[in-house]
């Protein structure tokens, strides 16, 4: 589904954000990206939707270059993944129906389909009552679950998730999770960064580590960190 | 395409209405400019206009002597109608003066008059005003010729200070307009700066640039709209109580085609200024 292929991107002040970075993610897998602050996690994501592009090497999504492709395409292939982030990034004016139904607004989806899927939708996150509040009524939780919701709701088939649970308490945290994995079984691919060592260790899904840019462990059912964190 | 056209227009009422006090700022802006410009264009079309009507009015009249021959006053008429630079003439005959000199002479000078006593005479127009001058140095003193009146020197003087009134308010007009466009571009730059976030999820959602310029630049069509018609109103005004009205009449036609420009002016600058204002959100 997402194929790096010697991927090197250096940012104009020249920090190198990734080096020589080699990686298949496959349909359906669920990827946690650790590594340190400044590891290259966030470059690796905005790689994945397009806002950089590498300065070597390629970028597949769906055994498609993404870097050949015209500017004017580039909507079209947002359209294929999902994005949640640490300050859920919702509108504050919007109400949440309003916030989950703008991502199917955008794309031309007709009423009728907005007026079917987002109740239903805002019902898998467990908001159904609060369709009509506004974000800011809403707890931290709450507020990444409509993001979540938004990402979701046209059935994109990558979800990228740039430390979602960073701003959440442990059992908000606990339910966001729940909710990415509930939408990994439906066959969408999840990349998730993050720095919640105790999330990783207990999902026990694929981690890749980055270090300085490069990744430095690629592992079928890790934990988020090797030698420091399990000596202690 | 209609989902689109109905998101679009839901979305620009939605932001004039939540961001009233810009738009009012914005409206304010246009209306206020385009009424300095168009105010300008008027006063140029006026002045243009009065010139046009002095100069058209401007006459050479050559007086033949009362007692001239039929032979003088015909060589006169011939040379007249070979001359290039008159464009046509005129005989006013001895019964004419006489009728004319009733009206403008006191009655105690005018009864002693005859119709016999009248100079003949040809009114001619130049084909261009200012070869007035030259009309009348060249009969002047020809035999049978009593005297040549042309425009003096007082009304040559008024349209040279025409041509450069009209030349203020051109350059008036034109500083105003790009005066107008600066603050109409930042006000709506300000607008979309305050709604940045809202342009950077759509643009995470996979929103087309298209997509997302259309309710912008709608918006700033209708800001413009609203100050035009407000710009509109207050050349009209203008038009209406401006104290030389009279003087400087101009037609509707020509008021008709200041407000046209004027609206073409502010929806423009209102839909384009917001396309360049949005450019730089999108460009990621």
């Amino acid at each position: 589904m997402i194929r790096f292929e010697n991927v090197s991107k250096t940012y104009k002040n020249g920090t190198p954000a990734l080096t020589n970075v080699n990686l298949d993610i496959e349909k359906g897998e669920f990827v946690f990206l650790v590594g340190a602050s400044g590891s290259g996690k966030t470059t690796f994501l905005r790689l994945l939707l397009r806002e950089e592009l590498p300065d070597q090497g390629r970028i597949l999504e769906a055994g498609r270059d993404i870097g050949a492709l015209p500017k004017w395409r580039v909507p079209y292939l947002r359209r294929n993944i999902g994005c949640v982030f640490q300050d859920f990034r919702l509108l504050p004016n919007k109400t949440v129906f309003d916030n989950v139904a703008f991502a199917l607004e955008v794309i031309g989806r007709p009423r009728s389909t907005i007026d079917s899927q987002v109740p239903q939708i805002l019902e898998l996150v467990g908001l159904g009552e609060k369709a009509k509040n506004l974000p800011s009524e809403l707890s931290g939780g709450e507020q990444q679950r409509v993001a979540v919701a938004r990402a979701f709701v046209n059935r994109p088939l990558i979800l990228l998730a740039d430390e979602p649970t960073g701003n959440l308490d442990p059992s908000n945290s606990e339910s966001i999770m729940a909710l990415l994995e509930r939408i990994n079984r439906t066959g969408t691919t999840v990349v998730m960064a993050t720095h919640d060592k105790n999330m990783v260790d207990r999902m026990r899904r694929r981690v890749v580590e980055l270090e300085k840019g490069e990744i430095v462990r690629d592992q079928v059912r890790g934990v988020y960190g090797l030698d420091e964190t399990s000596a202690q | 395409m209609n989902v689109y056209i109905r998101y679009a227009f839901k979305e620009t009422f939605a932001n004039l209405w939540r961001n009233r006090m810009m738009t009012i700022a914005a409206v304010l802006t246009v209306a206020v400019s385009l009424s300095l410009v168009g105010s300008a264009l008027l006063l140029k079309q006026s002045a243009a206009q009065a010139s046009a009507q002095w100069q058209a009015g401007t006459r050479v009249t050559v007086w033949m002597q009362p007692k001239a021959s039929g032979g003088e006053i015909a060589s006169v008429k011939a040379e007249l109608a070979a001359s290039p630079i008159v464009k046509s003439c005129s005989f006013l005959t001895k019964e004419q003066n006489y009728l004319e000199a009733k009206k403008l002479l006191p009655p105690t000078e005018f009864s002693v008059l005859t119709p016999a006593d009248m100079p003949t005479g040809y009114q001619c127009i130049p084909v261009i005003p200012t070869d007035a001058a030259t009309i009348e140095s060249t009969f002047k003193g020809q035999p049978g010729v009593y005297q040549v009146t042309a425009p003096d020197q007082q009304i040559r003087q008024m349209e040279h200070a025409i041509r450069i009134i009209q030349i203020v308010f051109l350059a008036l007009a034109a500083v105003l307009l790009l005066s107008a466009s600066v603050l109409i571009l930042n006000t709506i730059r300000m607008a979309i700066f305050a709604r940045r976030r809202e342009v950077s999820v759509m643009k995470l959602v996979g929103a087309t640039n298209w997509f997302i310029r259309g309710p912008y630049i709608t918006e700033g069509f209708i800001q413009g709209l609203i100050g035009s018609l407000f710009a509109i109103g207050a050349v009209t005004a203008l038009h209406i109580w401006y104290p030389l009205h009279n003087e400087f009449t101009l037609g509707q036609s020509a008021v008709w085609g200041t407000d046209i420009v004027v609206l073409a002016l502010g929806v423009s600058i209102g839909s384009i200024g917001s396309a360049i204002a949005i450019r730089r959100f999108l460009d990621v």
